[in-house]
C-alpha cells in the first residue's frame, strides 16, 4: 500500500516489521511523539526525542537517502536560527566574540546593531535545531507509515459520512492529478513557444499565472465530471460505508510500542515539570 | 402554471469534490512555492506564495469552502516537508483559513455579487503594482517605528516619509482599482487584500515564533516572517488572484459552483 510519503514525493518506503503493525499504532505514535515536542524544553530532552523518532524511523524502513533532502533545510534553518541569536537578540552570557555593525547615533540614545556570541547563544540554538529535527523526523514518520488508505479506512470505522472519506482519498488522487495537468499545460505552452528554462523571474511568474487559469478551469471541469460519477451511483454526501471487513486486530507488538510511547511523553512530561 | 418559487440548494457533491481538488491544488503549488521562494529560516513561509492566488479567489466564489481549502492544504505543508508536528500545524494552518475567511466575509456582509469585469485594462494592470508598493512601504516604516520610534530621530523622519509614500501610493492604487470596472467589487476586493494580508500574516508569523504549543522558530524571527509573509501575500493576492478572479469568476458562476451563502 503506498504511503502518504510515496503518493506525494514518489518516495518509495521498503516493508519492515513497523509496517506490520495495526494502521491505528502507525497513527498513534507519531501523534504521541509530536506531544513530546511540547515538553521538549532543554538539550537533553532535545537529543532523546530526536533520537527516538530517528530510531523508528530507520525501524519504519525510511531510505537515509530522503532524510538528506532535508538537509538544505536543516541546513538554512541551523544558520538562521544562529543568525536570530546572534544578529537580532543579545543573549547574556560569556561572551565569545562581539563586534558592532552599525551604530546610529539617534535622538535620544544610541542604536547599535552588534553580533554577540555568548556561550548561552551557543546553547539555545543547539537545542532550536535539535528540536527541529526532532519534529522533522516525527512529520516524516507519520506521512511514511501511514497510507492514504489506512485514513480513508481509518475515517469509515468511525462511521463519518462518504462525504468526509471521499474527500480523503480525493485529496491525494488530486495532487496527482494537478502534476499530470500542469505537464499537458507545461507542454501546450511550450509547443507555442514559451520558454520556462531562458525566462526571467518576472517572465516565469507571468507564464506561470497564464497557467494557473487553464488548471483551475480544468480543475472544475474534472470536479463536476466526479460529482455526476459519485451521484449517479447513488452516493450521497450523508452516507455512511460499512467498514466491518477492514477490522484490524492490535497484537502484542502494538501494545509494547504504544506503551513505550505513552511511557516516553510520561516521562518527557515529569522532566518539563521536575526541571522548570 | 407553476408558481415562481426560490429554493435554496443544499451542499452539493460538486461543491465538495471542488473544495478537494483545490485544496490538493493549493498544497503542490504551497510547496512549490515554499521551496523556490523560500522565506529563508521559516520552513513552509514563502516571499511569493502562489497557493493563496488558488484559495483566496475560492473563499470569494465558494465561502467556507475557500477557507478550508486554505486551512487543509496549509496543515500538509505544515507537516511535509515543512516538518512541524501535527498540533504545531493545527494552530499555524488558521493564518491560511484567515487569507481566504476575510474576503469571503466581506463579499458576503457587504452582500457583493462579485463582478469582475475589466472595462479599463491600463488600470487593472497598474493598481497592483501601486497597491503593494505603497502598503510595502508603509508596513516597513511601521516595523521600524515599532522597533525603534523609541530612539526619536532619524527613526521618527524615516517612519514619517514611509507613512506619507506608502499612503500616497496606496491611495493612489486604490483609486486605480476602483476605475478597473464595478467600483464596490474592486473596492472591496482591494480591502480584502490589504486586511487579509495584515491578519494572516501576524497569525502566521506569530504562531510560529511567539504562541504555539511549542513555537518552533525563535521569538526574534518574527518581523522577518512577518515582513516577508505580507509582503509576498501583496504581490500574490494583487498580481495572481487578480487574473485568476477576473477569469474565471464568470465559470463558476455558469457551473453552478458559485455559493452566495457560505456554504452553498
Amino acid at each position: 500500500m503506498p504511503t502518504i510519503l510515496e503518493e506525494l514525493a514518489g518516495v518509495y518506503v521498503r516493508h519492515t516489521s513497523y509496517s506490520e503493525l495495526d494502521a491505528v499504532t502507525r497513527i498513534i505514535v507519531p501523534f504521541f511523539l509530536s506531544l513530546d515536542v511540547f515538553f521538549v524544553k532543554d538539550i537533553t530532552t532535545a537529543t532523546l526525542l530526536a533520537v527516538t523518532a530517528l530510531v523508528f524511523l530507520l525501524w519504519a524502513g525510511v531510505p537515509l537517502r530522503f532524510l538528506k533532502n532535508y538537509l538544505f533545510l536543516i541546513l538554512s534553518l541551523s544558520f538562521f536560527i544562529v543568525l536570530s541569536f546572534v544578529f537580532f537578540k543579545e543573549v547574556p552570557g560569556n561572551t565569545l566574540y562581539s563586534t558592532t555593525i552599525l551604530r546610529v547615533n539617534a535622538e535620544r540614545g544610541v542604536w547599535e546593531w552588534k553580533i554577540l556570541i555568548t556561550d548561552t547563544a551557543l546553547l539555545q540554538t543547539a537545542f532550536f535545531i535539535l528540536r527541529i529535527l526532532a519534529m522533522i523526523f516525527t512529520a516524516t514518520l507519520f506521512i511514511a507509515t501511514v497510507s492514504d488508505r489506512d485514513i480513508v479506512w481509518g475515517l469509515r470505522r468511525l462511521k463519518l459520512p462518504a462525504w468526509v472519506s471521499i474527500s480523503a482519498s480525493l485529496f491525494f488522487r488530486g495532487i496527482s492529478f494537478f502534476v499530470s495537468d500542469f505537464l499537458i499545460v507545461r507542454e501546450a505552452m511550450i509547443a507555442r513557444g514559451v520558454d520556462f528554462e531562458k525566462s526571467s523571474l518576472a517572465r516565469k511568474f507571468r507564464i506561470y499565472l497564464n497557467a494557473l487559469i487553464p488548471l483551475l478551469s480544468l480543475m472544475v471541469t474534472r470536479s463536476l465530471e466526479i460529482s455526476l460519477a459519485l451521484e449517479s451511483r447513488g452516493i450521497q454526501p450523508s452516507t455512511t460505508f460499512s467498514a466491518s471487513l477492514h477490522r484490524g486486530k492490535l497484537t502484542i507488538k502494538d501494545y509494547l510500542v504504544l506503551a513505550f510511547t505513552v511511557f516516553l511523553t510520561i516521562f518527557l512530561a515529569w522532566w518539563f515539570t521536575w526541571r522548570f | 402554471m407553476t408558481q415562481g418559487k426560490a429554493f435554496k440548494r443544499g451542499v452539493t457533491w460538486a461543491h465538495i469534490v471542488t473544495f478537494i481538488l483545490a485544496t490538493a491544488m493549493a498544497y503542490v503549488l504551497a510547496v512549490l512555492s515554499s521551496l523556490i521562494f523560500p522565506v529563508l529560516g521559516a520552513p513552509g513561509v514563502s516571499a511569493l506564495y502562489v497557493a493563496s492566488s488558488v484559495y483566496v479567489p475560492l473563499g470569494i466564489w465558494m465561502g467556507g469552502w475557500g477557507a478550508l481549502a486554505g486551512y487543509l492544504s496549509c496543515l500538509f505543508l505544515g507537516l511535509y516537508p515543512s516538518g512541524y508536528t501535527l498540533y504545531q500545524s493545527v494552530i499555524w494552518a488558521f493564518a491560511d483559513f484567515i487569507e481566504a475567511f476575510i474576503p469571503a466575509l466581506l463579499f458576503r456582509i457587504l452582500r457583493i455579487d462579485p463582478d469582475f469585469t475589466v472595462k479599463r485594462g491600463a488600470a487593472a494592470r497598474l493598481f497592483p503594482v501601486f497597491v503593494s508598493t505603497g502598503f510595502i512601504i508603509l508596513i516597513l516604516g511601521i516595523i521600524i517605528q515599532v522597533l525603534l520610534g523609541s530612539l526619536g530621530e532619524p527613526f521618527t523622519s524615516i517612519y514619517v516619509a514611509s507613512v506619507y509614500t506608502g499612503l500616497g501610493l496606496a491611495v493612489i492604487g486604490i483609486m486605480l482599482g476602483l476605475l478597473v470596472g464595478d467600483a464596490k467589487t474592486w473596492g472591496v476586493y482591494i480591502a480584502s487584500i490589504i486586511l487579509t494580508s495584515v491578519a494572516s500574516g501576524i497569525w502566521g508569523a506569530a504562531t510560529l515564533t511567539l504562541y504555539n504549543v511549542p513555537p518552533p522558530l525563535p521569538a526574534e524571527l518574527f518581523w522577518p516572517i512577518f515582513t516577508g509573509w505580507v509582503i509576498g501575500d501583496f504581490i500574490v493576492l494583487s498580481v495572481l488572484s487578480t487574473g485568476i478572479l477576473t477569469a474565471l469568476t464568470p465559470i463558476f458562476k455558469r457551473t453552478g459552483l458559485y455559493v452566495e451563502g457560505w456554504w452553498a
